[in-house]
């Protein structure tokens, strides 16, 4: 359809200011996080002009940028200090995200080019364990891991965000698989070829840019989860999503540290969604639509 | 291909059993067995006193219907499933309508929408929990601002509010995530029909409601679905916002699944809950898939 011009400046106006509604959340957060206490506890809010501080990373990383002074007693009797619990969600999100993709990506070859009875019913059985509440998963299995030392263990959150994570990666992986021409495996297979060489050598070169896409939508979708790893975890490991909650102490929440946490374990998915924007949709929808 | 030892063999063949194998293995082992445990846990109670597990027969099952917490929870979640699938709908698809367009800039904002989509739940709910502070948060100041809410009201401990303040963090978080997807489907309308309504001179509304509604149905309903799975197991937001409160007020059935099996010690109790939502679920996104011919 054609726009005249007025309707276009007015359309860019809209446009703008809804989405500067919905990003001003974030801005304010991650403002926040460079805010001395008195100016968060401000009346009214101090929203574009504030003291700038980075008082709140040095506590939270344990870093020196000279905004602490030393010896002085930290807040939360120095508990705030977080950089071990970063480490602990890249340890899960990475590794759950290898297993996963390893996993799907073997398994999708095989629903996009093997015809075998029952197939249809099993890409549905996948579907299904995406509807699965995560806490009819959580119960049993913090009595499973309970009696199996999985309990507190990187392993065990690790193998349940890859399970977590295992509908989407075989969905989107099949759906990226679809789109490469069955005609080039069958050739291969003609001049003797094996499904394993043709997989390895054929198939996955083509499909990285697929991969890449898979492999960044479980790694934020583990590094964002909240329930498993609040169930399953107790002192030996807790990610980012879970220690926010500790913040809130009794003698006040210090809003602070816990926005310069968040700030930080935004970036990296930040960083991680923009570069896979082509394909955002697809994994958003588990493979069922393309941009 | 004289010396192919048997393993070697398995993934020369055509036959899809050692490509699936892995897949199966992980579901089995973490998917099928809890599911069985969990409906072994929900004939069983812990008994405090005895400081085991014991057996207790359909008892949990029938506490279930007479439990006025269960009904409140279940009536909360839908009330919470409905309105954020209506409210995401509804903003999700008047936000792709006004992207869709090929004005400059328009792709940076796309990208900034997708940004909230990978914001922890929990973050998310303590950054409108920081909003929504009754002395000093910049969203009960704006509301006060504008005359829409008396100063110093605290939201989340408000009975008649508080559901809407949790609303809130969730409609703000997913609404782009309709709108990344209704976009991508109105990109990829073809542009025919939309020229011959030109020609016949309809309104905005009806070539809305006649062309584009029709073409986008098949990813309303993708949306709708992938959204309403979600949505009915909320549990993020309302833990780190309210617990649940003030009162029942916001206490969803998965909360209570949560709180029955960790706070309170009946796990039995617990696990029947979880598999109540479960089945709920299991019908509802398979009638959805039925009705509207999903298909993967």
């Amino acid at each position: 359809m054609r726009w005249s011009r007025s309707t276009s400046v007015l359309r860019q106006i809209a446009a703008w200011l809804a989405v500067g509604v919905f990003f001003f959340p974030i801005f304010f957060w991650v403002t926040t996080a460079f805010k001395p206490a008195y100016e968060i506890f401000n009346q009214p809010p101090s929203v574009w002009t504030f003291d700038v501080t980075l008082r709140n990373f040095e506590e939270v990383f344990g870093i020196s940028l000279g905004f602490l002074r030393q010896q002085e007693v930290l807040p939360g009797g120095g508990n705030f200090y977080m950089a071990p619990r970063l480490l602990d969600s890249l340890i899960v999100g990475l590794f759950s995200t290898a297993l996963a993709v390893a996993v799907a990506t073997l398994a999708a070859y095989a629903l996009s080019r093997m015809a075998f009875r029952g197939r249809h019913h099993f890409v549905n059985w996948v579907l299904s364990t995406r509807m699965m509440p995560p806490v009819a998963v959580a119960i049993p299995m913090f009595f499973i891991f309970r009696d199996t030392g999985l309990m507190d263990t990187h392993l065990g959150l690790i193998l349940v965000h890859a399970l977590m994570n295992l509908p989407l990666a075989v969905l989107l992986m099949k759906s990226f698989f679809d789109d490469i021409p069955a005609e080039i495996d069958e050739s291969a297979l003609i001049d003797g070829a094996s499904r394993w060489l043709i997989f390895r050598r054929i198939v996955l070169p083509m499909a990285k840019g697929g991969i890449a896409a898979t492999a960044v939508l479980c790694f934020i979708f583990s590094w964002t989860e909240f329930l498993f790893a609040l169930t399953l975890t107790q002192t030996s490991l807790k990610t980012v999503p879970v220690v926010s909650s500790t913040f809130v102490t009794s003698t006040g929440t210090a809003w602070g540290n816990m926005a310069a946490l968040g700030a930080v374990a935004m970036v990296p998915a930040f960083i991680f969604i923009l570069l896979v924007q082509r394909h955002l949709v697809r994994g958003l929808t588990l493979g069922s639509l393309k941009q | 291909m004289a010396a192919v030892t048997p393993h070697r063999r398995w993934f020369l063949s055509d036959h899809p059993a050692p490509w699936l194998l892995p897949l199966v293995a992980i579901l089995v082992v973490f998917a099928i067995y809890p599911l069985i445990y969990n409906v072994w846990l929900s004939f069983h109670e812990y008994a405090s006193f005895r400081r085991r597990v014991e057996y207790v027969g359909w008892a949990n099952w029938i506490q279930l219907f007479n439990d006025p917490r269960m009904w409140s929870s279940l009536t909360v979640t839908f009330i919470y499933f409905f309105a954020a699938l209506a409210l995401q709908l509804v903003l999700g698809m008047a936000l792709a309508l006004l992207l869709d367009a090929d004005e400059p800039g328009f792709g940076l904002l796309r990208g900034l929408l997708t940004l909230t989509l990978v914001i922890p739940p929990a973050v998310t709910g303590m950054m409108f929990l920081l909003m929504e502070d009754p002395q000093f948060g910049v969203l009960s100041w704006l509301l006060n601002a504008v005359g829409l809410l008396t100063p110093a009201t605290p939201i989340l401990a408000t009975p008649s509010l508080a559901l809407a303040g949790v609303l809130l963090a969730d409609v703000w978080q997913w609404t782009p995530f309709m709108v990344l997807i209704f976009l991508a489907g109105l990109r990829g309308l073809p542009p025919e029909p939309y020229e011959a309504a030109m020609l016949d001179g309809a309104s905005w509304w009806t070539v809305f409601t006649r062309i584009t509604l029709p073409m986008m149905a098949k990813v309303i309903a993708v949306a709708v679905l992938i959204r309403g799975i979600d949505l009915f197991r909320v549990f993020d937001y309302i833990f780190v916002m309210t617990s649940g409160g003030p009162g029942e007020a916001t206490y969803t059935l998965s909360l209570y699944a949560w709180q029955q099996t960790f706070s309170f010690i009946k796990w039995g109790y617990g696990a029947t809950l979880s598999l109540l939502m479960l089945v709920i679920v299991l019908v509802m996104a398979n009638l959805f898939i039925w009705l509207a011919k999903v298909r993967w």
